[in-house]
C-alpha cells in the first residue's frame, strides 16, 4: 500500500486545481460558505453546474455518450476533494446523480433524448417524491395511488420531506399502481411536471429555521403514461438502482472536510479576537480531526477497491452511518466553539448579507445536521444491514 | 496511490498469520506467560528466523527495510494472538533508534546480535510522571569533566527485564535537549525491578542512582537526541495501535460467534436487535481503527515529517474505538466475559493497557488538536500525498 499519487494522478489534480482557479468566483465561494442547509439555493448551485458542464465534468459517472468522463475512483476522489477544499458549491444531486442515471439505465430512447439534455443544461430542476407520511424508512409501504385512465395515470395522495419542491419544475416519484402481491411489486417510477393541475406544495419549516422541505399534495393529477420509467409495477428496481447508485457515487469526506474548515475558521476568529479557548476545545478538536482523517482513509479504501460501475455493498452502510454521525459531530463542535454566542438566532433574511464570517452559519448547520442520520436510510437501518453481514440473520 | 497489499506485504501477513495459528493459540500462549520475562526463547528464535527482528533494519546488515506499514501488519497479527514477547519494544523501537542514531561502531557491535535474536535491547524512556513521550525527561545527565553522571528513574519499561542493553534517555540541564545512554544491566548504580504488567507481559522499573558514564556510552554523537527519540516513540505508538486493532478485530469476531451460539429467552442473542446493532457498531469501530492505523503508517512511510502528530491521531482514534469494542465484548459475553479462562478478559486487559501506554487517549487527542490548531492541518486532505497537512511538529 502507499498513498503517494502517481504522476498521472498528480497531473489530474493540478488540472482540477487550475480549473477551480479560473472558474470558481469569490461570490460562489462565499455563497456556498454561508450555506447552512443541506443544499445551496438553485441560483448558487445552478451557476456552478453550468461551469462544470462547460468543462465537461458535470456527470462523471454517466456513459461516455452522454457526457461521462470515465474517471477512475481515485480521480473522482481527487476531483471532489479539490472542489470541496476550494469551496465550490454543491451541485444539486437530484438530476445529475439520482434521476439521470435511472433514465440512462431504464428509460426509453425518447425519454433519454428529452430529459437528459435538460438535466445537463440545468433547464430542469428535479425533486424526489419518495417518502410519504406513512412511508419513511419502510419505503415500500408507500400509498400514493396512480390509477390508469386512458393514456394517463391519475394520482391521488401525498409526498413529504420533498427537498426544494418549491424550486423544482420536475419530480421523479414512486407511486402505487397495484395493491396485489408483494408490496414492492405494485410500485412504479414516474416522471412528472410540477406545474400539473392538482399539485399543491406546502412548505415545512425545519429545525434550522429555514425552508428546504415540503409536503406535496396530489389531487387527481394526470400524468401521461409515456412518463413511466421502466415497466409498470417494477419501479422498485429503479428505486433500488437509484439508492445503490447514490450510495456508490456519493463521496462524503470532501464535504465533511470543508465543514470542519468552517469550524476551524470560527476557532481562528475567536483566537484572533483574543477570546481564550474553552479548556476542553483542543482535545475535542483533536478527536474530531482524527475522526475525519480516519473516515477519509476508510472511504478512499472502499472507493479504490471498486471497479467501474460497481457499488460498495454493505460497506456503503458503514460509510453512510459514519459520515452522517461525523457530520453531526463536526457541527456540534461548531456550536461548542461559539459557546453562548450560539444563542443568537439569525436565519435567512436576519443574517447580514455582507457578513462573510463562518460563525453565523454554525448553529443552523448543527440543527440541520440532525437530519443526516435520518434521511437516505436512518442509522438504525444501516446498523441492521451491517449486522446482517456479521451474523447472517 | 495503491491501497491493496503488495505481494511482499501479503506474504508477511499470511506468514505471520499462519505462524501464530500454529504456535500461539490461547493455550500455547501459556508457555510465554510462564517463560522468563514473558519471552519464550523458542518463539523469539523463530521471530529471528522469519527475519522479523530485522524487519525495519537496513539491508546491509541483513534487514528487510520494511516501513511502518509492514511493522503494522505484524503487530496486528500479534494483537490478535495477544503475543507477550517484547517485539515492539525491541525490534520496532530500540533497534531502529540504534540503527538511525547510533555510531558505526555501536551499530556493528549490536545490530547483528539484535537481528539474530541472541541479544535484546530496549529504549528506557518511560517515566510515569511524564506520560507523553514528548515530555521533557526527569532523568538527568550532567557532564562532569570527561564523564557523565546519570540520575533518575524509569517506570514500566516493557521488555527491560532480561534485556542485554538498556538505552536510557535523559535530559540535559539548561534546555540542551536529551541524550540516550547505553547501559548494560549490571552497570553499578543501576537497579532493575521486574514488574508484571496487566496485559501479561513484563516490564521493569529502573532506578538510576548516580550512574557514572563516559562519552563513549552516548548513543550516537554528543548531540541532541530529542528528535530521534520522538520519531522512535511515534513509530512505536503507531505499532501499538496496530496491535490494538488486531485485538479489537479478534474480540469482535469472538463476540459475533458467541451471540449466535448463546441462547436466552428461547433464541440466539444475535436475534435481539439491540445485540445485533451493538455488534454492528463494534464492526464499524474495527474498520475505523484499521483505517486510522493504515493512514498513520502510510503517511510516515510516505515521508510525512510530523510523526508525533500522526501518532497522536492514531492513539486518539484507536483509543476511543477500542474502548467501545472492549467494553461491549465483555458485556455481550455476559459472565463469560469476566473469567480468566476465556480469552475475552485478556483482550480487555490488553486494550485497557494500550489506552494508557505512552499517554492517555485524551492526552493524545489534546496533543493532536493543538497540532492541528497551530498548523491548520485540519483544512487539507490527509490522504492525497503530497499534502500541506502535518507540515509542522507537535509539541505540548
Amino acid at each position: 500500500m502507499n498513498l503517494v499519487l502517481s504522476s498521472q494522478q498528480a497531473e489530474f489534480r493540478e488540472e482540477v486545481q487550475a480549473f477551480l482557479q479560473s472558474e470558481l468566483t469569490d461570490q460562489l465561494r462565499i455563497d456556498q460558505y454561508k450555506t447552512a442547509s443541506v443544499y445551496p439555493e438553485p441560483k448558487i448551485s445552478g451557476l456552478w453546474q453550468q461551469a462544470l458542464q462547460r468543462q465537461g465534468w458535470l456527470v462523471p459517472l454517466w456513459s461516455a455518450e452522454w457526457g461521462g468522463t470515465g474517471w477512475t475512483p481515485v480521480e473522482r476522489f481527487i476531483f471532489e476533494t479539490e472542489c470541496a477544499l476550494a469551496g465550490a458549491p454543491l451541485v444539486h444531486p437530484m438530476g445529475v446523480r439520482l434521476v439521470g442515471p435511472v433514465i440512462l439505465q431504464f428509460g426509453t430512447d425518447e425519454q433519454k433524448r428529452h430529459y437528459l439534455p435538460r438535466i445537463l443544461s440545468g433547464e430542469d430542476y428535479w425533486c424526489q417524491g419518495f417518502s410519504e407520511p406513512g412511508a419513511g424508512s419502510d419505503l415500500a409501504s408507500l400509498k400514493l395511488r396512480a390509477q390508469r385512465d386512458g393514456d394517463a395515470y391519475v394520482l391521488n395522495g401525498s409526498k413529504i420531506w420533498t427537498t426544494h419542491a418549491q424550486h423544482a419544475n420536475r419530480m421523479f416519484a414512486l407511486v402505487r399502481t397495484s395493491t396485489e402481491g408483494r408490496r414492492q411489486d405494485g410500485i412504479s417510477f414516474l416522471l412528472l411536471d410540477m406545474q400539473s393541475p392538482g399539485i399543491t406544495v406546502r412548505p415545512i419549516q425545519t429545525i434550522g429555521g429555514d425552508h428546504d422541505l415540503n409536503e406535496v399534495f396530489f389531487d387527481n393529477v394526470r400524468v401521461p403514461r409515456a412518463n413511466l420509467v421502466g415497466e409498470e409495477n417494477r419501479g422498485w428496481d429503479c428505486a433500488k438502482y437509484l439508492l445503490e447508485f447514490e450510495r456508490g457515487a456519493g463521496i462524503f469526506s470532501p464535504r465533511l472536510r470543508s465543514q470542519l474548515k468552517r469550524v476551524g475558521d470560527a476557532l481562528r476568529e475567536q483566537i484572533d479576537s483574543g477570546i481564550p479557548l474553552a479548556e476542553e476545545l483542543p482535545a475535542r478538536f483533536g478527536e474530531v480531526s482524527a475522526d475525519l482523517d480516519t473516515f477519509e482513509m476508510m472511504e478512499l479504501k472502499v472507493l479504490c477497491a471498486l471497479s467501474p460501475g460497481e457499488t460498495p455493498g454493505p460497506m456503503s452502510s458503514v460509510l453512510k452511518l459514519r459520515a452522517s454521525r461525523l457530520k453531526q459531530t463536526i457541527a456540534e463542535l461548531g456550536i461548542e466553539v461559539l459557546g453562548p454566542e450560539s444563542l443568537r438566532w439569525q436565519t435567512g433574511a436576519a443574517r447580514n448579507a455582507d457578513d462573510t464570517r463562518a460563525s453565523p452559519a454554525l448553529l443552523q448547520d448543527f440543527l440541520n445536521s440532525r437530519a443526516f442520520t435520518i434521511f437516505g436510510g436512518a442509522s438504525e437501518v444501516q446498523l441492521g444491514i451491517i449486522a446482517k453481514t456479521l451474523v447472517g440473520q | 496511490m495503491r491501497l491493496t497489499l503488495t505481494d511482499e506485504q501479503a506474504l508477511i501477513e499470511s506468514s505471520v498469520g499462519a505462524f501464530l495459528i500454529r504456535e500461539y493459540d490461547f493455550i500455547r500462549r501459556q508457555a510465554s506467560l510462564q517463560a522468563p520475562h514473558s519471552c519464550n526463547p523458542h518463539i523469539w528464535r523463530q521471530f529471528a528466523e522469519m527475519g522479523w527482528l530485522a524487519l525495519t533494519l537496513p539491508e546491509d546488515i541483513g534487514g528487510l527495510e520494511g516501513g511502518c506499514f509492514e511493522s503494522g501488519l505484524l503487530m496486528r497479527a500479534f494483537g490478535r494472538h495477544l503475543v507477550l514477547e517484547p517485539f515492539a519494544a525491541s525490534a520496532l523501537r530500540a533497534s531502529p533508534i540504534l540503527a538511525s542514531h547510533g555510531r558505526p561502531d555501536q551499530r556493528a557491535e549490536w545490530l547483528p546480535s539484535l537481528a539474530d535474536g541472541s541479544k535484546r535491547a530496549v529504549l528506557a524512556h518511560e517515566e510515569s510522571a511524564k506520560p507523553l513521550p514528548t515530555d521533557l525527561r526527569s532523568t538527568t545527565a550532567r557532564r562532569n569533566g570527561t564523564s557523565w553522571q546519570l540520575h533518575g528513574s524509569k517506570q514500566l519499561v516493557h521488555g527491560a527485564a532480561g534485556a542485554n542493553l538498556l538505552l536510557v534517555s535523559a535530559s540535559l540541564p539548561a534546555g540542551a535537549g536529551h541524550r540516550v545512554f547505553m547501559l548494560r544491566p549490571d552497570t553499578p548504580g543501576l537497579t532493575l525491578r521486574p514488574v508484571r504488567t496487566s496485559d501479561g507481559s513484563q516490564a521493569a522499573d529502573l532506578l538510576v542512582d548516580d550512574v557514572q558514564l563516559a562519552d563513549v556510552d552516548i548513543l550516537g554523537e554528543d548531540v541532541d537526541a530529542t528528535h530521534a527519540i520522538e520519531n522512535a516513540c511515534a513509530q512505536h505508538l503507531v505499532a501499538l495501535a496496530w496491535e490494538a486493532s488486531g485485538a479489537m478485530q479478534a474480540l469482535q469476531e469472538l463476540t459475533a460467534t458467541y451471540v449466535q451460539q448463546r441462547n436466552q429467552f428461547g433464541q440466539p442473542l444475535a436475534k435481539f436487535q439491540v445485540v445485533a446493532h451493538r455488534l454492528a457498531e463494534m464492526a464499524v469501530c474495527c474498520e475505523e481503527a484499521l483505517a486510522a492505523c493504515q493512514l498513520a503508517a502510510l503517511s510516515i512511510d510516505a515521508g510525512v515529517t510530523d510523526q508525533l502528530a500522526l501518532a497522536a491521531m492514531v492513539k486518539s482514534k484507536v483509543g476511543r474505538e477500542s474502548r467501545y469494542v472492549a467494553q461491549q465484548a465483555v458485556q455481550l459475553h455476559g459472565a463469560m466475559g469476566i473469567t480468566e479462562e476465556f480469552p475475552v478478559a485478556s483482550y480487555f486487559r490488553k486494550l485497557t493497557a494500550f489506552a494508557q501506554q505512552g499517554g492517555s487517549t485524551t492526552a493524545h487527542s489534546r496533543q493532536f488538536g493543538n497540532a492541528m490548531l497551530r498548523t491548520t492541518g485540519w483544512a487539507f486532505s490527509r490522504t492525497l500525498v503530497p499534502s500541506p497537512a502535518f507540515g509542522q511538529r507537535v509539541s505540548a
